[in-house]
């Protein structure tokens, strides 16, 4: 009995990966479409501001401004891509498209499923997006070095942080259009007050220490550090924050995101 | 034998309504059980409750067995040796045929090689062979259906879970799963469906539960329950104030109907002598059938769930 209740079904990591390989599957059907634009977007960034604005900044923090605002796009985009699918996608295949239901009548559990979404819309898009950025940032010279190359693992982490915050509050939400307050009053401002585009610490001192709570103020200065190449140990508190923040909204996600999963 | 669903004094409630109300009930092995109500009865629910997909109020009286295991530990085991239709396709409209398929086969942990043989074997058991290419979005409504059952037995399921399988879909397309079901019962799968249609329930079901607010109303062989339940024939009178004769006196008058009169009579000549002294109104004399029971059981009127 135990041996052939092995494969009865698949181990719990096979069935985490699984879900991220369904969504990946779905993702990559429409390959131009999708994975397109995430390498025009930094471009249209770069040219808009960087160009733009970067003409009248000589320097900042020891680069040039396109510099210090591609470090920190290489964290904003994956942070949009976690975010839109975890909360559009995820409410979609919810209750639109009935995705789990088929997904949960096969020999998969609610956290299974739960922790797939975030594979696939953190770990995986989250890395995807920063590396096309990357791939953007090399070709136009921007950065040489080895360091940066680790940057789209920043992705990833951005990815697991969002996704898992935007399923949390996946779980709250009863009507797709409520995501509006999400993304204009939560994701917006913090995309301006996290040191993409500009320093926070010359902010006045509500802003910086609202910056500093918030959590994409941390990831930027962990990829912008890499792509700087100066390496210190207060990037250890930067971390160690983006890991608990994982963690404990893995956590909550999973625990109110079941509920409404199984009636 | 023992059962392969035994379920003892089930119950659910949600915040203020019991949608089941401590219903008990056995289904053997290799049967079709069907589980008969209006909307709102609760048929869903029950049906989630044992696959796990929803769980049942936490009471000392109750207890569920589907092939041994309980649901509220047990749900993998249960899924993995089940396969489940739900009321709404949700098939991957993004994949083709074979996609869809192949990453359900992931699901329940089959090897590549084996989960094409199998995919093959039963796009040719649903009659969808040629379609292995086709968008999801290119089929039609009874295509989609064929394919979510296909997809449903990828796993050789012990038992088959569906839930309107054949609802909004075309005579043809009933006939045919009807068939494939009844083929899947011989080769030993039971089955568990619910259906609004009496005709599908008396065609393939071996027994049947009439509930209705989440209570039993009754259960056993569809044949067993129309003799021993209701009278066999019945007249139709589509005139509700009409003077029928006082000497004949066999017969059941249901007037629960707007402008019907029925008539039921175990007496065929006391039904066609009443006809004779119909002066042209509008009526049908016809043997009754499991929805003339389902509506003496469940009522003809509708209730506020439905």
């Amino acid at each position: 009995m135990k041996a052939s209740k092995n494969l009865l079904y698949p181990s719990v990591f096979k069935r985490i990966l699984f879900v991220a390989y369904r969504h990946f599957r779905v993702y990559s059907r429409h390959f131009i479409s999708n994975a397109l634009p995430p390498f025009f977007e930094p471009l249209i960034f770069l040219v808009g501001i960087g160009l733009g604005v970067g003409k009248y900044i000589a320097s900042l923090q020891g680069g040039t401004y396109i510099e210090f605002l591609a470090s920190g796009l290489i964290v904003s985009s994956a942070m949009f891509t976690a975010s839109f699918e975890c909360t559009y996608g995820t409410f979609i295949r919810l209750e639109f498209d009935k995705v789990y239901d088929g997904i949960l009548s096969a020999p998969i559990s609610p956290a299974n499923l739960i922790l797939g979404e975030i594979l696939w819309a953190g770990a995986m898009k989250g890395f995807f997006f920063s590396f096309a950025v990357l791939v953007i940032l090399l070709s136009f010279g921007i950065f040489n070095h080895f360091l940066v190359l680790l940057t789209p693992f920043i992705g990833s982490l951005t990815g697991l942080l969002f996704s898992s915050f935007a399923l949390f509050i996946t779980s709250f939400v009863k009507n797709i259009n409520y995501y509006n307050f999400f993304f204009t009053g939560f994701l917006s401002p913090m995309f301006f007050l996290s040191g993409i585009f500009f320093p926070i610490k010359d902010l006045p001192f509500g802003l910086v220490i609202l910056s500093d709570i918030m959590p994409l103020s941390h990831l930027v200065r962990l990829a912008r550090s890499l792509c700087f190449q100066d390496i210190n140990y207060f990037l250890w508190t930067d971390l160690f924050y983006v890991l608990g923040f994982i963690l404990l909204f893995t956590i909550l996600a999973i625990r109110n995101l079941s509920k409404r999963l199984i009636d | 034998m023992k059962p392969i669903l035994q379920i003892k004094n089930i119950s659910k409630t949600y915040d203020h309504f019991q949608a089941v109300k401590n219903l008990s009930f056995d289904v053997p092995e290799a049967v079709c059980f069907g589980l008969l109500g209006p909307n709102g009865a609760g048929k869903t629910t029950l049906m989630k409750m044992i696959y796990g997909k929803c769980k049942r109020d936490c009471l000392p009286e109750t207890s569920v067995q589907v092939l041994g295991y309980d649901p509220a530990f047990h749900s993998f085991e249960i899924k993995a040796l089940s396969g489940i239709v739900p009321q709404e396709d949700n098939l991957d409209t993004e994949l083709n045929v074979l996609q869809n398929l192949m990453i359900y086969s992931k699901f329940y942990n089959i090897p590549k090689k084996e989960a094409l043989q199998r995919i093959n074997e039963l796009l040719h058991f649903m009659e969808l062979e040629d379609r292995k290419k086709s968008k999801i979005r290119s089929l039609s409504g009874g295509m989609k259906r064929r394919l979510t059952i296909a997809r449903s037995l990828l796993n050789r399921p012990k038992i088959l879970i569906l839930d309107e399988p054949t609802t909004g879909l075309d005579p043809q397309v009933r006939h045919l799963i009807w068939n494939k079901l009844r083929e899947l019962k011989r080769q030993g799968v039971t089955i568990l469906l619910t259906t609004h249609y009496m005709e599908e329930a008396y065609q393939i079901c071996d027994e049947i539960l009439i509930m209705d607010k989440g209570e039993k109303i009754v259960q056993g062989n569809p044949e067993e329950l129309l003799k021993n339940n209701i009278e066999k024939f019945v007249l139709e009178i589509f005139d509700k104030n009409i003077q029928l004769p006082s000497e004949a006196n066999d017969f059941r008058l249901d007037t629960t109907q707007k402008d019907m009169l029925y008539v039921y009579s175990s007496s065929f000549e006391t039904l066609q002598k009443l006809e004779t002294s119909l002066k042209g109104q509008k009526h049908y004399l016809r043997q009754s059938n499991l929805e003339d029971l389902f509506l003496k059981a469940t009522g003809r009127t509708l209730n506020e769930s439905q």
